[in-house]
């Protein structure tokens, strides 16, 4: 049989470039506040992990511990159970001077600005550039190109008392990004700016990934900036519901498009059609179906190439050769018999595959057009 | 671009709210006021009870060892004084007689004398260089007519009403002194301190004639209170103060001019209730100052607590926000420190006018003050950056 994994397929760890070293690695983390009997926990088991280069946003309902989680990564809590380590440097029972060492290598960017009233633009975001030990004449060339950058060239030298709720926000995150972090956490950053600030702001945030390899964790609502997303992050309850990286996802779904049964199917559909297939793997001359078993699974293919055989009762005979982007063993699901024919991988190849019962369901419940305009009505804002 | 070092933050925080700063001042200045207050009234009150010794010629004076302070009645015998006379480097020694429970001064009107009031009686040999001050060496000849005295201008008024503006008419007020008839003849600055009320200066026969009972059998200025000492010149003080302790017998305390006058001082401020006085008036000071500027530092810290919770999240060190608040608190205490200093030198010089007392802002007590305020903001500071060190970055989010 194949090897199978309990990971996701739209997780995206076997997509091209995700070999990138992590900027963020956390595993089994759990969290809780309060002592004694009112102790409760506010995470439950966590596992995720951010490359360099990559930005995720996180999304969720208030209470569900993504700023718990957001503070863990940040070094500003303390981390009690599980393991995290954010640039290569793990965080539980960290003395503090790792610690402050790791906090200069972050940029935070948070909801409310922080600025101190009585410092300029400039001053203010200088006193994250000073931290950093950068030659101030360097520093200032920066934090110049950065204002004006947000469109604040004219105020560089104002007083946040005489800026605008969103200048001053450009201003603190202009004082996140100044010292070229490693890794930005931002909560809502855009969230006081208008549409165009709020886009010069993640186009920002796309350059510094694209050419620092700066990762980027967001907590985000606003809709506007979800395009920028490498990965979106669900959490609900204290635990991490899904994690999806949107190119995988997008190529899954450009896959699935493609075959013939799911070639009506709307892009919401098919987006959760690619979040219950799992990762197969298998190696090379290994058999992923056996003709004459029964049918559990659908299989695309995602990396590599199978040769389909099929014994006619004297021999095996090669039928056809399959690849990147196709599909095998619908027939079994579909007609309820055993498998028709073997598959077996002629390198090391990657499956996505979606489980029987799912099969059916997408098949036969599949959202109607009218339901899915519906729901599209209704989570218009 | 100009290169700034580090960003001022101690002094931008304190200087952006001109409201909260002015405040601060007063604040601050106002506990520099009260500790100048109570510094000046020390030094002023320590100052007149040693004015007499400041008023007096010489180099080093002679006192029983006996004598704890200048107004207990010891006595030496007028040997020493001689003895002093002979010893080598001693240019001249000259004795002061002081009389003070049995110099009660009355005054008659009618016939009928007020219950009178004591007062200090010093009588020198008119001729010996004994006082500083020039009017009463002009009128040391009237001292020579027989009864004749001087009194201090600043003689308790309410006790001794004289008119001190017109002296040439003080001779017309009758007046018994220790139950003898006495005339004044003119008048003199000296000063009143706790001991004494008032002050009269006569001739030594005079006195002699008023205090005859100094000594119970003999002449009344054979025993001596105050031994004035002058020291050739050429000749060091000490070596001649050293000498003079070795050629006088034991009942003397040979003192130099300073050490006569710490020894006065230090009675007062030890032995007397005055020094505690005046020292718990400078810990309230101390204490008031301490209770404004933590005010001042804490709520500037509980004000910014995002931002600095911001800085922690950034990386900057607890040794950061100590060196932060530490600034602050010193700068505090500079800004504060000059208005209360200038409020306090015009208020001493009103307190001067009014009270007779010498209020003196001396270099000491200038350092004195300021040290006490920096330590006192410091203080401060370091009680209220608890507050700061509390600054959770985890709320931010």
């Amino acid at each position: 049989m194949d090897s199978q994994t309990t990971m996701p397929a739209t997780s995206g760890a076997f997509a091209e470039d995700m070999h990138l070293p992590k900027a963020v690695s956390v595993s089994g983390l759990n969290h809780y506040f309060g002592d004694g009997e009112l102790r409760k926990q506010a995470l439950f088991k966590n596992n995720l992990d951010v490359r360099r280069g990559e930005i995720v946003i996180m999304t969720g309902p208030s209470g569900s511990g993504k700023t718990t989680l957001l503070t863990l990564i940040g070094t500003l809590r303390t981390v009690q159970e599980g393991s995290l380590k954010v640039l290569g440097n793990e965080l539980c029972d960290a003395d503090r001077d790792l610690i402050v060492r790791l906090r200069r290598e972050l940029g935070f960017i948070f909801q409310a600005h922080n600025l101190f009233e009585s410092l300029t633009a400039f001053q203010n975001v200088n006193m994250a550039a000073e931290l950093s030990g950068l030659d101030p004449g360097i520093a200032a060339g920066r934090i110049k190109s950065l204002l004006s950058r947000l469109g604040l060239g004219e105020r560089i030298h104002y007083k946040p008392n005489s800026l605008s709720g969103g200048q001053k926000q450009r201003v603190a995150i202009a004082r996140g990004l100044v010292h070229k972090p490693k890794l930005i956490l931002a909560d809502e950053p855009t969230a006081a700016l208008d549409e165009k600030s709020g886009r010069e702001v993640v186009t920002l945030f796309q350059e510094l990934a694209r050419d620092e390899g700066c990762a980027i964790i967001m907590v985000t609502h606003d809709n506007r900036i979800l395009d920028v997303a490498d990965r979106i992050v669900n959490m609900v309850d204290g635990s991490i519901k899904s994690d999806v990286a949107v190119q995988e996802t997008s190529v899954i779904c450009e896959f699935l498009k493609e075959f013939p049964l799911f070639a009506d199917l709307t892009p919401n559909t098919l987006a959760e059609v690619a979040d219950q297939m799992m990762v197969h793997e298998a190696d090379q001359g290994q058999q992923v179906i056996r003709q004459g078993d029964t049918g559990e699974l659908f299989y695309m293919i995602r990396n590599g190439n199978v040769d389909v055989l099929v014994d006619d009762g004297q021999q095996e005979k090669k039928v056809a050769e399959l690849t990147q982007g196709q599909f095998f063993g619908e027939a079994a699901l579909i007609t309820d018999e055993p498998r028709n024919a073997t598959v077996v991988a002629k390198e090391k190849s990657i499956f996505y595959a979606l489980g029987k019962d799912d099969f059916r369901r997408v098949l036969e419940t599949s959202a109607t057009f009218e339901e899915e305009l519906r729901q599209a009505l209704f989570s218009r804002k | 671009m100009k290169r700034t070092t580090k960003t001022p933050l101690a002094w931008k925080n304190l200087t952006h709210d001109w409201r909260r700063l002015a405040v601060a001042i007063a604040g601050i200045g106002f506990a520099v006021l009260l500790m100048f207050t109570q510094v000046g009234f020390q030094n002023a009150l320590f100052d007149s009870q040693v004015k007499i010794i400041d008023d007096l010629q010489g180099d080093i004076f002679l006192v029983n060892k006996a004598k704890y302070t200048l107004a207990a009645e010891k006595r030496f015998s007028t040997s020493r004084i001689h003895q002093a006379r002979s010893c080598s480097g001693v240019k001249g020694a000259y004795p002061v007689y002081s009389e003070l429970t049995t110099s009660v001064l009355r005054k008659i009107k009618a016939g009928r004398g007020n219950r009178g009031y004591p007062l200090r009686s010093l009588g020198y040999h008119v001729g010996d260089p004994i006082f500083q001050s020039k009017s009463i060496n002009a009128q040391s000849d009237l001292l020579r007519i027989p009864g004749a005295a001087l009194i201090d201008v600043k003689s308790k008024a309410k006790k001794f009403e004289f008119d001190m503006e017109m002296p040439e008419k003080l001779d017309q007020y009758s007046l018994e002194l220790a139950g003898k008839k006495l005339t004044l003849v003119g008048t003199f600055d000296l000063g009143i301190d706790f001991a004494h009320n008032g002050n009269l200066i006569m001739n030594a026969e005079s006195f002699a004639k008023y205090f005859p009972h100094r000594k119970r059998f003999g002449d009344p200025l054979s025993v001596v209170d105050l031994g004035v000492v002058h020291v050739l010149p050429g000749f060091s003080v000490t070596e001649v103060k050293e000498r003079l302790e070795d050629t006088l017998e034991d009942d003397v305390h040979v003192y130099t001019r300073e050490e006569f006058r710490n020894t006065e001082i230090k009675f007062w401020d030890k032995s007397t209730p005055i020094g505690t006085i005046f020292l718990a008036g400078k810990i309230i000071g101390f204490v008031v100052g301490m209770v404004i500027c933590y005010q001042v530092i804490f709520s500037d810290i509980a004000d910014h607590m995002s931002e600095f919770a911001t800085l922690k999240a950034m990386g900057y060190t607890t040794a950061y926000f100590i060196r932060l608040i530490v600034v602050e608190a010193i700068l505090l205490s500079v800004i504060g420190f000059v208005p209360g200093t200038l409020v306090s030198l015009v208020l001493y010089s009103r307190l001067a006018s009014v009270t007779g007392l010498q209020m003196l802002m001396t270099f000491d007590c200038l350092v004195q003050v300021l040290i006490t305020t920096v330590v006192m903001c410091i203080a401060s500071g370091l009680l209220a950056v608890r507050k700061l060190l509390a600054a959770d970055p985890a709320s931010l989010f």
